[in-house]
């Protein structure tokens, strides 16, 4: 089956194979099978969806800003400029497309709001909030893009956390829990749901995304929160116990989970429930914040050996070793690991009037930024 | 979940992929092999930067308390213990596991902020404090070849380029905020340098694993430099044609190794410094949007060409 506007999911299931396989004996008879679909490498992908949104904002530039019939206009041309990429030039996940069209959409979206807004409704905001929500929620689902769906449910578990219904709620079970546990169980549920067969590769992408990030933004909203109403917040020992029991049968299912089913992301979601955890934790405790961090440093280090370790011989089909020797763009990510590492480690140098000849060092390098 | 079976065998069936390679592809998609490689990867550097941030904050506020000296002696004793999984990895000839790639990262860290921490302490060099991170860059430069470790030599370049006053923080990558031409000189002295080092590394140990490490500094470093020329008058004479040469030897690095990265360089770093040349001096906002939107749809229908013919070209 050929998709016209859209890939089919036989020809996404192609693409899929041709990432996996990549040969170039392949590569003719598989874009041949994909339709004719012609996707990108994840590098060229991210400058390109950054191209995309840079054109649509100068589109709303040239347009001028004098009323808001611009927004409709610019997003219009973005929105069709990225359909004309995707109906003729066959385009899926490349980049731009996705950045024309993600901006489209959110530009359409700010124009429906300016026509609904009204300033001395309470709701207006809400409403307004809720419809550019909808429009990143579309985009996203029109283009299979999981970075631009997980983003709108995001949004939307915060959209929720702001409401007055929440508001309400959250005089009895503490503040920011409504953002918490209705991202917790959206997390939950993408976990249930990735259980089932899905035809598109992209559907699935989804719902990693959303098992990975969700439980993680979900408690970055509360803690927030937290923080600014630390001082009149009389429930906030119950709320932490609810959080924490949260987070451990989230990260013990994403765990199990992950494991039975042999998936990184719920593995990631896990890793991210217990960073969580670390951080909750951290607030029961009478450790000074150095020490707190050299303990939680100290065991994801002996997690790691002990890990390594066992899995150094395949046990079960599980290893440590890697499977691929192809480089991607988790190198790269590595290098400048090391290096934003390798800048932040360091104590303050006193500051010198001296000429200096090499250069200044200006930062510490493996050595000297004084910024902790 | 999804499984690419059907596909698969289907190819095998149409004798499209032999045998080996459809059972490798069948085991992973059937799950029957999975690697814990990234996960292990993510825990090791969550483990690292917490540590070092715990031990950078001892550092700042408990000098008085412990004294220098023991300070000194427990970062030495813990970059040393740290170092131990990769000492016995090349003792025993055998490659190091990720596991000891990122302590050995540690105790190449933790070096770093013992010798920092002296020279604050002691002010060993005196007012040539700077110079310290040459010496940094020298000694990760000797524990990156001394255990084959690219991500050490990433801290090394990284210590390298600071002594040369080229920051890697955020503003440094928005040059426009501040930017000079004897930054943009520095960082160019900076890549020579490091392209210099490249080479001979490539001519002495012609299996050398670092090649792409000091590949991707040297590239940035030098369109950095190249970029910080183009905003100042006259330097822009010589900026412009450099950053083209620069973008020029990048698309060509990409296609002959296949690495997409310096595709992205060559493109977007030249689409940056077109802009920031041409846009300024064009009157009214239609014009100067108008004229950026060109080169922004031309960088990409670029972009999108070059990363085919890469693939294309690609074994």
């Amino acid at each position: 089956m050929t998709g016209r506007w859209r890939i089919s999911p036989d020809e996404e299931r192609w693409l899929a194979v041709a990432a996996e396989l990549d040969s170039a004996a392949l590569r003719a008879d598989l874009t041949e099978r994909a339709g004719g679909w012609r996707s990108t490498g994840p590098l060229a992908r991210i400058a390109l969806f950054i191209l995309g949104l840079v054109a649509a904002a100068l589109v709303l530039g040239i347009s001028g800003f004098r009323s808001e019939i611009t927004l409709l206009v610019a997003g219009l041309v973005a929105a069709l400029a990225a359909e004309w990429l995707v109906v003729t030039k066959r385009l899926f996940a490349s980049g731009v497309e996705e950045g024309l069209c993600v901006a489209g959409y959110l530009l359409v979206a700010a124009w429906i709001t300016t026509l609904i807004a009204n300033p001395s409704g309470s709701g207006a905001g809400l409403i307004s909030s809720l419809v550019l929500i909808a429009a990143a929620g579309a985009a996203g689902l029109r283009l299979l893009n999981p970075l631009v769906t997980t983003c709108a449910v995001i949004a939307f578990v915060y959209w929720v956390g702001s409401t007055a219904a929440a508001d309400a709620l959250e005089q009895a079970i503490g503040g920011g829990m409504t953002s918490f546990i209705v991202g917790c169980s959206l997390a939950l549920l993408s976990l249930v749901l990735g259980a089932r067969e899905y035809r598109r590769p992209a559907h699935d992408r989804m719902l990693d995304w959303l098992v990975v990030t969700l439980p993680v933004a979900a408690y970055a909203q509360s803690t927030s929160w937290r923080v600014y109403a630390e001082l009149d917040y009389a429930g906030a020992s119950a709320s932490r116990l609810v959080t924490v029991a949260m987070l451990l049968a989230l990260g013990t299912a994403m765990l199990i989970i992950g494991l039975r089913r042999r998936r990184h992301a719920p593995l990631l979601g896990f890793m991210g429930c217990v960073a969580c955890l670390a951080i909750e934790l951290r607030g029961v405790t009478a450790l000074a914040t150095e020490t707190w961090l050299i303990i939680c440093g100290l065991v994801a280090l002996v997690a790691g050996v002990v890990l390594d370790r066992y899995l150094r011989e395949p046990r079960n089909g599980l290893t440590s070793a890697a499977l691929s020797s192809r480089e991607g763009p988790l190198d790269l990510l590595q290098t400048v690991g090391a290096a934003v590492l390798a800048q932040r480690t360091a104590s303050e140098l006193p500051q010198s009037d001296a000429p200096v000849s090499g250069g200044g060092g200006k930062f510490g390098g493996g050595g000297a930024s004084g910024s902790y | 979940m999804h499984t690419l079976e059907p596909e698969l065998r289907a190819l095998h069936a149409d004798g499209m992929i032999d045998d080996a390679t459809a059972a490798r592809a069948l085991a992973r998609d059937r799950g029957k092999v999975f690697s814990l490689h990234l996960e292990l990867r993510v825990s090791m550097y969550a483990g690292v930067l917490l540590l070092m941030a715990g031990v950078g904050m001892i550092l700042a506020r408990n000098l008085d308390r412990i004294g220098p000296l023991v300070i000194l002696l427990a970062i030495a004793l813990a970059a040393v213990a740290c170092a131990v999984p990769a000492i016995r990895a090349r003792l025993a000839d055998r490659p190091r596991t990720v596991v000891a790639d990122y302590l050995l990262l540690l105790a190449a860290l933790l070096a770093s902020a013992g010798l920092a921490y002296a020279e604050r302490q002691f002010a060993m060099l005196g007012p040539l404090w700077s110079w310290h991170l040459l010496l940094l860059a020298v000694l990760h430069a000797a524990i990156a070849y001394a255990f084959s470790s690219p991500l050490v030599l990433a801290v090394s370049l990284t210590s390298l380029a600071g002594w040369f006053g080229v920051g890697g923080a955020v503003s440094d990558l928005m040059p426009f905020s501040y930017s000079t031409p004897a930054l943009g000189s520095r960082a160019l002295a900076c890549a020579a340098v490091i392209a210099a080092w490249r080479h001979r590394d490539r001519r002495a140990r012609p299996g050398t694993t670092f090649s792409e490490v000091f590949d991707h500094f040297a590239a940035n470093l030098a369109f950095w430099g190249a970029l910080a020329w183009c905003l100042e008058w006259p330097w822009l004479a010589a900026g412009l044609p450099l950053l083209a040469v620069l973008a020029f030897l990048s698309v060509r690095h990409a296609l002959t190794t296949g690495r997409e990265a310096f595709l992205v360089y060559g493109v977007v770093y030249a689409t940056i410094g077109i802009c920031s040349v041409i846009a300024p001096r064009l009157y009214g906002m239609t014009m100067t949007f108008g004229f950026v939107l060109v080169v922004v749809c031309v960088a990409a229908t670029t972009l999108w060409q070059l990363r085919r013919r890469l693939r294309e070209a690609r074994p």
